[in-house]
């Protein structure tokens, strides 16, 4: 197969949306494409969540020696000004193609940090490790979300799920591309987007081979349900005290009633607060997906 | 028992890279200079740790460091918070505690406990109480004040000791024999 197309929908689109396109054409990583188009219809906006994760993916198919192109059909007055806004083409591997052309220069420097609703793409670089990479983003919270009385616990909340999704990222994704970290305060639809994206191995895959010693009874649940078990209980591929960070991210997470993305290599589950705890909601939980490399967790954070 | 209820202080931030602690690699480089501090200070039982200047940590970091100096030293020496009135920032400490089924002390200004991490089950914690209202206690006085038997208080403390709750120390009982003498971590 030489070129296949893929289409993104018109209209707001968040992870499931970009799940629903990527699963509706021909698969790119799992086929000998040589080249990868995907058409930006006018009217397509990406939400940071699903932003990240196409930019993940794109890079990952540039790294896979695919050419990529992406096709904004209505150039920069669409959702191209919005991904320069947020540093998307910065982050972009050079090599793959935008068509009309690639923003001449990043708005991302020219506006940074003016606007406390948005946060550009952070690039979380496993061989530098940006301390104030953390600080820049709880700012950005405490800037848009000033307003509330909970600003403080909000902020706080945020910034350790952060901070432990992106040291997750440098102590599992074993992956030469770069990880990615971003977050969007949504003041129509009343919400805070937290997202880290990272290409290297999924997280079940890491713990999957450690759970047959050192967890036995939890060896042979499904994907969906070993997730909820990590992100209740805590489970860890070193076993012991380990694993507590995403439990922490959870149990922070859930006290503001936030949905919790996980985007696993083939795997995509929606976790949902319930009566004790996070549970999968299935009408938006789906295995054997196309290939996605890493772990790609979002946590929506409802805002009312 | 002047010497059970030797106490120092440890400012966490004097062993840090930053103000946040951030990640399980920074904690382990935070323990591998808070390590040969507790060494340099035999003498100290208890130690005080000072959260100024710390702006925040995260549940790993929190983990890899006073959570994990109290697991090593269990029984032998204690770790207590007197200044931690973030409550976000307690939320961390009490996750990672949690996580290591390890108690972890927190005192207010007050001189009020809070316990973080393990909590004492039910059959222990009058005994808990009782421990921590005074600067050292004998099995002998709480089962004098409660009515439970000598051997049931002994085992009780005994418990607590092994579990990270309390210290305890050799002493001579007024009969002349041996008894322990159990102290809280302040």
């Amino acid at each position: 197969m030489e070129a296949i197309v893929i289409s993104l929908p018109v209209r707001w689109t968040d992870g499931s949306g970009l799940e629903q396109s990527l699963r509706a054409g021909v698969w790119p990583h799992e086929t000998n494409c040589s080249e990868v188009r995907f058409i930006v219809p006018a009217g397509c906006q990406l939400m940071t969540d699903a932003a990240v994760r196409f930019l993940s993916l794109c890079n990952q198919l540039d790294s896979a020696l695919r050419r990529v192109i992406i096709d904004f059909e209505d150039s920069e007055a669409g959702v191209a000004g919005y991904l320069n806004r947020i540093g998307f083409f910065d982050c972009l591997s050079p090599t793959i193609e935008i068509s009309p052309q690639r923003p001449p220069s990043s708005a991302k420097v020219k506006y940074k940090g003016q606007n406390p609703g948005v946060v550009e793409i952070e690039r979380i670089d496993r061989n530098r490790r940006d301390t104030s990479l953390l600080e820049r983003l709880t700012i950005a919270i405490s800037q848009a979300c000033g307003k509330r009385t909970d600003v403080k616990e909000l902020t706080g909340a945020a910034w350790t799920i952060f901070a432990e999704l992106i040291d997750n990222v440098f102590s599992h994704s074993q992956t030469p591309l770069d990880g990615f970290a971003a977050l969007q305060v949504y003041s129509r639809g009343n919400c805070l987007k937290v997202t880290v994206s990272d290409s290297g191995l999924g997280l079940l895959q890491t713990l999957r081979p450690a759970l047959r010693s050192q967890f036995p009874h939890l060896a042979t649940l499904p994907d969906a349900e070993l997730l909820v078990e990590v992100f209740s209980r805590g489970l860890s591929r070193h076993g012991g005290n380990r694993g507590c960070g995403l439990k922490g991210c959870a149990d922070r997470a859930i006290k503001f009633r936030a949905e919790l993305d996980v985007r696993l290599p083939q795997v995509r589950i929606l976790l949902v607060p319930g009566t004790g705890g996070y549970r999968p909601n299935t009408a938006y939980s789906y295995s054997g997906l196309p290939l996605l490399w890493g772990t790609h967790i979002s946590f929506t954070i409802p805002l009312d | 028992m002047n010497t059970m209820n030797e106490t120092g202080r440890l400012p966490l931030r004097d062993f840090m890279a930053e103000d946040d602690g951030w990640g399980r690699v920074a904690g382990r480089e935070t323990y591998g200079k808070l390590m040969p501090f507790i060494e340099r200070h035999p003498g100290t039982l208890i130690f005080r740790v000072w959260l100024k200047g710390v702006r925040r940590v995260d549940i790993s970091f929190a983990s890899e460091t006073i959570v994990e100096l109290s697991r090593r030293y269990r029984g032998m020496k204690g770790f207590c918070f007197v200044d931690l009135k973030d409550t976000d920032q307690q939320e961390n400490w009490n996750a990672a505690a949690e996580r290591s089924r390890q108690p972890l002390f927190k005192w207010d200004e007050q001189g009020s406990p809070t316990v973080m991490g393990l909590q004492p089950t039910q059959g222990v914690s009058d005994a808990l109480q009782f421990a921590l209202q005074r600067e050292v206690a004998r099995a002998a006085e709480f089962a004098g004040s409660s009515g439970v038997s000598i051997t049931n208080a002994s085992n009780k403390f005994k418990q607590l000791w092994e579990q990270g709750f309390l210290l305890r120390r050799e002493a001579v009982a007024e009969s002349g024999g041996t008894e322990y003498v159990y102290a809280r971590i302040r």
